[in-house]
């Protein structure tokens, strides 16, 4: 289970990385692996805003659908397309090439994030 | 699902599923492998191309029906005509209410004709039993429950029979679709027949519980692939073929499920038949049909079916075909958009377009 120390984490198992006024969001190892395989991804509008906690992108695998949801208060600026082709990336890359949006960071509050350290400790407590 | 894991059963080879860290959840009752680390997409290609999985079907239910009445009884209460069968032939057929609707669909083995056997779903087990045991009153027959003695493995793929020839001396070429032998495997007495549920070559073995790891254990040595609950779903959903709970339930007779096929009105009376007679007359209530989406996204199990702006029916089983390359769905509609209108399914509030097409949704290689 890899947990980079670089990035922030919501409990809903989304990723950020967050680069000057920009900021990438995906989904963490681990939820790529209680997912499986992953076999659809619906990526959101270019320029759509987004609170904490809209459900702005879905990931389905063979069995599950699950709502993806912002981290943080930001602007949608592109969704990964080559996921719409290659939604497997997903499961094979989910801090790299799975990357899900890119975004324009409205607000750069996250304090109400964990980092990788919370995170591990979230995980090993479910 | 809610139930507690010390409600659920399991079946004989629920040692293995942990032991090859099948990631287990509740099903018809029991605790079955959903999937295993490999992952669904590659447990189903390995059944897909040219390979050879396994799947614990344990679950299931066997009913032994014996006696000089076994015959006139099945004829009574199932929906094919059992008088067509010999010995070592199976088909597949149903259970009926007088309303004409499925209390289950099973398969029926002929043994020899004071002796049958059948597979029933699990979640209907202790439903059926109670029906036939109800019914056999008259008819001068026993009906055992073997489930609970019973393990069931199915072995599908291309290299299925290779597989399993190594464990039985009996000549497997000989074991035609839809027959069976009784006879061993790996020396314990089983009954191999040429039958499944994924549009693949293969057999479905039943064993003692006893006998159950080792032969498993035997065919994963061989090369055969561990399959779980979402391959197997998937490959079943592929080929069209009906589930309980699904396509099939006490809300739909064997018209609207297009299973008159199994269906012999001209075999004399038995339980339902007034009523489908009679349903067949008037016409479906609803009408089955096959879609393969035409924009993107995954058909799934409730999902509405539009048409002229307004729902006309429900998805009942969907899935991404990784062969057709495309979200394909089963539903029913209501009859009079059977063959007119544009259709389209509801996924989160987006109408995707789909077209009619038939199923099997892809080839099908059984061996026929």
């Amino acid at each position: 289970m890899t947990i980079p120390a670089d990035l922030k984490y919501t409990k809903d198992h989304e990723w950020v990385r967050i680069e000057g006024d920009n900021a990438t969001f995906g989904v963490t190892d681990h939820a790529q692996e209680a997912l499986g395989d992953i076999v659809f991804v619906e990526l959101p509008e270019e320029g759509r805003a987004m609170a904490i906690g809209d459900a702005f992108a879905v990931v389905e695998s063979v069995k599950a659908v699950s709502d993806v949801y912002a981290p943080i208060v930001s602007e949608v600026i592109e969704g990964n397309e080559t996921l719409e082709a290659s939604p497997e990336k997903v499961n094979e890359d989910p801090y790299g090439d799975g990357w899900i949006v890119k975004v324009k960071v409205t607000d750069g509050d996250t304090s109400h994030l964990m980092d990788a350290a919370a995170y591990q400790a979230f995980l090993d407590a479910a | 699902m809610s139930s507690s894991s010390e409600t659920l059963s399991k079946t004989a080879l629920f040692d293995e599923h942990i032991r090859l860290d099948g990631k287990m959840v509740p099903f018809a009752g029991f605790e079955m492998p959903v999937q295993y680390p490999l992952g669904a997409l590659k447990e189903y290609q390995a059944v897909r191309d040219g390979g050879a999985g396994i799947f614990d079907i344990s679950h299931m239910g066997q009913v032994r029906v014996t006696g000089p009445d076994a015959l006139a009884f099945l004829q009574h209460v199932t929906t094919n005509d059992v008088s067509k069968l010999v010995d070592g032939q199976v088909h597949y057929s149903a259970l009926l209410n007088d309303q004409g609707t499925f209390i289950d669909d099973i398969t029926t083995y002929r043994i020899d004709k004071n002796s049958y056997y059948l597979c029933i779903n699990a979640a209907n087990r202790h439903k059926d039993v109670a029906h036939l045991k109800h019914h056999a009153a008259g008819f001068e027959v026993t009906v055992s429950d073997e489930s609970d003695e019973t393990a069931l493995l199915a072995l599908q793929g291309e290299k299925a029979q290779s597989l399993l020839q190594s464990l039985t001396e009996n000549d497997l070429e000989s074991v035609g679709y839809y027959r069976f032998a009784v006879t061993t495997v790996r020396g314990a007495k089983a009954t191999v027949s040429r039958t499944g549920y994924t549009g693949e070559d293969g057999f479905e073995i039943y064993l003692p519980n006893s006998a159950a790891a080792a032969v498993w254990q035997a065919l994963e040595n061989a090369g055969a692939i561990p399959i779980g609950l979402a391959a197997r779903d998937m490959l079943r959903t592929e080929m069209g073929y009906a589930l309980y709970g699904h396509e099939i339930s006490d809300a739909v007779t064997p018209v609207e499920a297009r299973l008159m096929w199994i269906t012999k009105l001209d075999k004399g009376d038995f339980l339902g038949r007034a009523a489908v007679e009679k349903r067949k007359g008037e016409g479906a209530r609803l009408a089955m049909v096959a879609l393969k989406l035409t924009g993107r996204g995954i058909p799934r199990e409730h999902y509405k079916i539009i048409a002229d702006g307004r729902e006309i029916g429900e998805v009942t089983s969907g899935m991404h075909s990784p062969l057709a390359g495309a979200g394909v769905a089963i539903g029913y509609i209501e009859p009079e958009y059977i063959d007119a209108g544009e259709l389209s399914i509801d996924i989160r509030g987006k109408a995707v377009p789909a077209e009619r097409t038939k199923t099997p949704f892809v080839r099908s290689n059984v061996r026929k």
